[in-house]
């Protein structure tokens, strides 16, 4: 063993950092799941919608939310970030194994890179907006309808695919449950999420072209 | 000739039958390359061959060198997929090349190399020195204090022990999984599935006397099953089907379980 390593040696080191990226991205998709039925409170209408919304500015949920996010995608973040090849030969290496081998598996890891990263900076939008906007019905529909349409939709299916990757492999790599019924249940509960999160964005849509 | 045939097995006469009407002309696009001259860039080259009833990779390779090109480079031993020496990537696929039967490829058949070994020529990689280096990095062998008596009966191993036990040592370190893993084509450290699956046999060995601790610092490691990343393609590929994915998940517990005795204790 090298001097750096005996100095720095921890045994546990690499179980805690593998557990925070499975506890932070768990946490990540229930909050997800969360704020899909959250914001579909617009189906029951504008009232709804709107008191859930008092009732968040009451407790101070907002800015709970926003710390809350802020600790748990950086610690995400943080975790993930070494799984990520960061030089520029092994990045060729690995596009070029994944169009090798046809495994679709290795595609999807390739994507749940890839939509990680383009989710910070989604996320980050997302976030400043509604913290500076506030939540209200109103602001909503008229953003939506005013040029976010595209945004939100992009946002809503990169972060339900890179939630549903991320699932699969938590469940894959700890062997808790069948990994092909996994696949088709995961799909299910993707797809529902998308489309109360496109009937949502629809909603809005319309109240913002009939305002 | 009607006599003759009557010999053969219904089955195979129909096959056989079946295949000479219809014989198809296969075309193999096979890797070349010669590290010992860098300045040939690695290059596909067609051979066509016709298609015979119940042929293998194991045959056309060997029809081919025999018949076309003597320079050809791949590696058979046993032909029966207990060697492990015929892992090749067939149209992308880390499988045996002795178990591939043509009826089951298309017309135009890919054969690479196994990614990750030492390529020698052609189809022909040298698994020895990466599992060599892995075996020794896991210390794959019985740790005991326990002193040999030659006279003494051996000890029983209970049956289903055993038969766990069995299951990992079925690996005959054909390399399929780890030419697969897109881990083991970028981190040259990380022992892969077949490694993982080589250390649960000792976890499982009640003759080994290793703690978890000293199994922690062996695999519980970004080198060891913490470096995987679930993907995956070792178990989808296994040839001799050991179940790879029970295996990691089996090791991955058993670590975070002796990571958190490990963390109480302190």
């Amino acid at each position: 063993m090298q001097l750096q390593k005996a100095m720095a040696h921890n045994p546990r080191m690499d179980v805690i950092v593998e557990g925070i990226q499975m506890v932070s991205g768990l946490l990540l998709v229930v909050f997800l799941w969360t704020h899909m039925l959250f914001v579909a409170a617009i189906w029951l209408g504008v009232n709804a919608f709107n008191t859930l919304a008092h009732f968040m500015d009451v407790f101070g949920l907002l800015p709970a939310t926003v710390v809350f996010l802020i600790l748990v995608i950086g610690a995400h973040i943080g975790a993930v970030i070494r799984r990520v090849p960061r030089q520029w030969q092994e990045q060729k290496i690995l596009w070029r194994h994944a169009k090798l081998i046809h495994h679709s598996d290795t595609w999807s890891w390739l994507f749940q890179a890839i939509t990680g990263t383009a989710l910070l900076a989604l996320a980050i939008v997302h976030m400043a907006v509604v913290t500076y906007g506030g939540i209200d019905a109103n602001l909503s529909s008229s953003r939506v309808h005013g040029g976010f349409l595209v945004f939100y939709a992009v946002l809503l299916l990169l972060s339900e695919y890179h939630a549903s990757v991320g699932l699969y492999r938590v469940f894959v790599k700890w062997g808790w449950v069948d990994r092909h019924s996994l696949k088709r249940v995961l799909t299910v509960v993707s797809l529902l999420t998308v489309v109360i999160g496109a009937v949502t964005l629809w909603i809005f849509y319309v109240l913002g072209a009939n305002a | 000739m009607e006599n003759r045939a009557v010999l053969l097995p219904q089955t195979n006469r129909d096959d056989w039958g079946e295949n000479m009407m219809h014989a198809r002309t296969l075309t193999i696009r096979i890797m070349r390359y010669n590290p010992a001259e860098p300045e040939t860039k690695p290059y596909l080259q067609d051979f066509q061959l016709t298609e015979e009833p119940g042929m293998t990779l194991f045959v056309v390779l060997n029809k081919l060198r025999e018949e076309q090109d003597p320079t050809l480079r791949f590696d058979f031993v046993c032909r029966a997929a207990i060697c492990g020496s015929c892992g090749m990537l067939v149209n992308g696929k880390p499988t045996l090349a002795c178990k591939t039967l043509t009826k089951d490829l298309p017309e135009t058949t890919t054969l690479l190399p196994l990614p990750v070994f030492k390529l020698i020529g052609d189809l022909s990689v040298d698994t020895g020195v990466w599992f060599r280096d892995v075996s020794l990095r896991t210390e794959s062998w019985i740790h005991t204090d326990t002193v040999f008596d030659p006279d003494a009966e051996e000890e029983r191993m209970d049956n289903d022990v055993a038969q766990k036990i069995y299951e990992a040592e079925r690996c005959i370190e054909c390399g399929c999984c780890i030419g697969g893993c897109a881990t083991a084509n970028i981190k040259p450290n990380f022992i892969g599935a077949a490694g993982v699956n080589r250390v649960a046999r000792f976890m499982l060995d009640p003759r080994d006397q290793r703690t978890d601790r000293e199994y922690l610092e062996l695999v519980g490691t970004d080198d060891g099953v913490f470096g995987c990343v679930g993907l995956m393609a070792c178990d989808d590929n296994c040839p001799v089907g050991i179940p790879l994915r029970d295996q990691l998940a089996y090791v991955r517990r058993k670590m975070a379980q002796s990571a958190w005795n490990l963390g109480k204790t302190k």
